[in-house]
């Protein structure tokens, strides 16, 4: 259950942590990233299936043309909203409403829809059989965090990533564009997404119903961990991750889909930032 | 001149042949078409399968001339609507305003499927009921008989087809020849179907002798379920019993392999259906035992119907994936042109009539009536039947009732 807890907890934060990068940054609520999510897992089924292109090429297409969506989106239509986060959240959700819908009117459905393992191995650790894909995602999650962390601290556009995230009025003053890296910001954290469903869906079967549960898990681990705080999207998803393997193990395994929702219920009557976000602190302080 | 008699004489004998042929071929049916209504939830891949089985029957009727109505030949027209009612937070209403909408405008004949949602179905028997419209519908576990039983009049144009109660028979017979512990895990996902067929297997098992370790249920979209197979292990369970048509089940057989848990895996398993899920999922489904709940769904060698109507089936639309509804609905219309030929008109009554007195040879089987549900039993010439089959090296094999049975039930690696 250790085992399968860290594995599931890994799987959340790789879920939510395209969510949190964006919002991070630009203070967009992206509530299309389980649309975008399902469709990076389509289009990789796609490439792969229907075009018969090498896994890792197919799966590089989908995540980048994800992230091409995410910039469109904001530069269409989130540049004009700026501000209005209210507008924001329903233009995004509406957006991932539609890729949902049109997925499912265009036939995305039944079970072949599946992208396969990386390698169909399994082995045992601590005497849990585990199959390889499941260590994959962890190492992944691993690589893609180092990855974020030298981004963010070592490259220019990184430096201007957490100059906007600190203080976006300031950072125009240093010749930083916060329209541009928001943009950019929206397509980093869809590209994220588009990977994690790479990552994660030969698991299961690519489903469109899952989309919506995507989103919920997302919304519950940023919440929980602090939306803004990649720290916190990494505590809250082993929090939610630990809670819902012991839920399933010793109390009821119909409840796991409830625990999420009541982390965050719980977490947000006690601290509405979550653990480690600061946007209400401040605002309460103001 | 010899080659304009050449040509007049081509022309005379092209001019006998097709005549020759037209009037050999069978009439093209010339009456008002006799509308099939088909209200459900097309999002559904078995509605969706099972629409199709609909459409190839009626192509193939009015290939054959159409339905005989008091002397006239009429052709079948499907006519069909989305309900929505397998899709999330849809209400029972929304899915009875659409039947009405079809029923109103489309004024359809006949019903055949019927909405998808137990809980649906019940509440459009009023309509069926008030409109008079002669139903055969297809929800599996509603408490169809029951409502039926309770106004038997009322109710008298309403048929169904496949009921939840002869998983439990199926799965039942089928237990006793795996040859285990009499040790079962119930996993099961969180719907009302499910847990209701589930909740009757968890009675035969403990009415014959076996031990139920425990019984998990899965909200819809679970996509990890090793607690379930830790504890399955655990607990020395040697059969893991699962009722699933979510997508992310087929994650819990992945796991069951990966994890090495001794036990056979059986049950009913949608995304483990249909022929396409040995290359979807691979060897890892090796072993496990799935039940189709309409036999005809399987190309099943000792019962030409069902092989006849698969064939058919995959020949017109490519692939079959479910199984359940496109065989029972196939059969469904040919129940309905022969009720309507008895008759020998379209009065409700007289449909509804004969219906009650059908015995056909359907892909499913026998197709006859009790308390206006198909009767299922263990050979295709005295009932309906289902199938049990094993998944072995990338086939499927019938191993259940003994009548189809093309092969034994093999004990996964895991066990040996």
């Amino acid at each position: 259950m250790l085992v399968y807890g860290f594995i599931n907890s890994v799987i959340l934060a790789l879920i939510a942590l395209g969510f949190s990068i964006t919002f991070g940054i630009s203070r967009v609520a992206n509530f299309s990233h389980g649309g975008f999510y399902i469709l990076g897992g389509v289009l990789t089924w796609c490439f792969l299936m229907k075009l018969g292109l090498p896994y890792f090429l197919a799966a590089g297409l989908a995540i980048l043309i994800v992230g091409l969506i995410g910039l469109l989106m904001y530069k269409v239509l989130l540049v004009r909203l700026r501000g209005l986060e209210l507008s924001e959240v329903i233009t995004t959700f509406s957006v991932g409403i539609v890729i949902l819908e049109l997925l499912r009117s265009l036939g995305i459905m039944g079970f072949e829809y599946r992208t396969p393992v990386f390698i169909d191995e399994s082995v045992e650790i601590f005497g849990v059989g585990l199959g390889i894909q499941r260590i994959i995602i962890v190492g992944a999650g691993a690589v893609l965090l180092v990855a974020l962390h030298i981004f963010v601290h070592h490259t220019r556009i990184g430096l201007a990533f957490r100059g906007v995230a600190q203080e976006e009025h300031t950072s125009l003053s240093v010749g930083i564009n916060p329209d541009r890296i928001s943009m950019l910001s929206l397509a980093l954290g869809s590209m994220i997404c588009a990977l994690a469903a790479v990552l994660i869906l030969p698991l299961g079967v690519i489903s469109v119903d899952e989309g919506y549960d995507i989103l919920i898990k997302a919304l519950a681990v940023c919440i929980i961990g602090g939306l803004e705080s990649t720290l916190g999207v990494l505590v809250a998803s082993f929090i939610i991750g630990y809670i819902e393997a012991f839920t399933s193990m010793y109390i009821s395994s119909s409840l796991i889909s409830v625990v999420p929702l009541a982390s965050m219920l719980a977490i947000l009557l006690i601290r509405p930032s979550g653990l480690f976000g600061k946007s209400k602190e401040i605002e309460e302080r103001v | 001149m010899l080659k304009r008699s050449l040509k007049c004489l081509v022309l005379v004998i092209v001019f006998f042949f097709v005549g020759a042929h037209l009037s050999l071929a069978a009439p093209a049916p010339k009456g008002a078409p006799i509308i099939i209504g088909v209200p459900s939830s097309f999002k559904s891949i078995e509605a969706a399968e099972g629409l199709k089985a609909i459409t190839l029957a009626t192509e193939q009727i009015n290939a054959m001339g159409g339905v005989k109505v008091g002397g006239e030949m009429r052709p079948f027209k499907v006519e069909s609507i989305e309900t929505r009612d397998m899709e999330p937070g849809v209400q029972i209403a929304e899915a009875l305003l659409a039947i009405e909408k079809l029923i109103l405008e489309k004024k359809p004949n006949v019903i055949i499927q019927g909405p998808t949602r137990s809980e649906v179905l019940l509440a459009a028997m009023d309509i069926f009921a008030q409109y008079k419209i002669p139903s055969i519908n297809n929800a599996v576990a509603s408490k169809f008989v029951e409502v039926y039983k309770s106004n038997p009049e009322k109710y008298r144009h309403c048929f169904r087809m496949f009921d939840g109660k002869y998983v439990v028979q199926y799965m039942g017979k089928t237990m006793n020849k795996i040859g285990s512990n009499k040790k079962a895990y119930i996993v099961v996902q969180d719907a009302i179907w499910a847990v209701g067929i589930a909740n009757g297997m968890n009675a035969w098992f403990k009415n014959n002798g076996w031990e139920v370790t425990g019984f998990d249920k899965y909200p819809t979209g679970a996509s990890d379920f090793s607690s379930t197979l830790i504890k399955a292990k655990q607990s020395g369970a040697q059969v893991i019993f699962a009722i699933f048509d979510m997508p992310q089940s087929g994650v819990l057989v992945q796991q069951w392999k990966d994890m090495k848990v001794p036990a056979v895996f059986a049950g009913f398993i949608s995304p483990l259906m249909g022929e396409k899920a040995w290359t979807t999922f691979g060897p890892k489904i090796e072993g496990v035992l799935n039940i189709a709940f309409d036999g005809g769904n399987l190309p099943l060698h000792k019962y030409q119907p069902a092989k006849t109507f698969y064939d058919a089936y995959i020949k017109r639309w490519k692939e079959m994936q479910c199984g359940h509804k496109p065989a029972v609905d196939y059969d469904a219309v040919y129940a309905m042109k022969m009720a309507i030929e008895k008759a020998g008109s379209l009065d409700p009554d007289k449909i509804a009539k004969e219906l009650e007195n059908l015995s056909m040879v359907g892909c499913t089987g026998r197709i006859h009536f009790a308390d206006h549900q198909y009767v299922f039993g263990v050979d295709p010439n005295v009932d309906a039947i289902s199938a049990v089959y094993q998944w072995k090296k990338g086939k499927r094999v019938p191993v259940f009732p003994d009548s189809i049975a093309e092969g034994i039930i093999e004990k996964p690696e895991s066990m040996k």
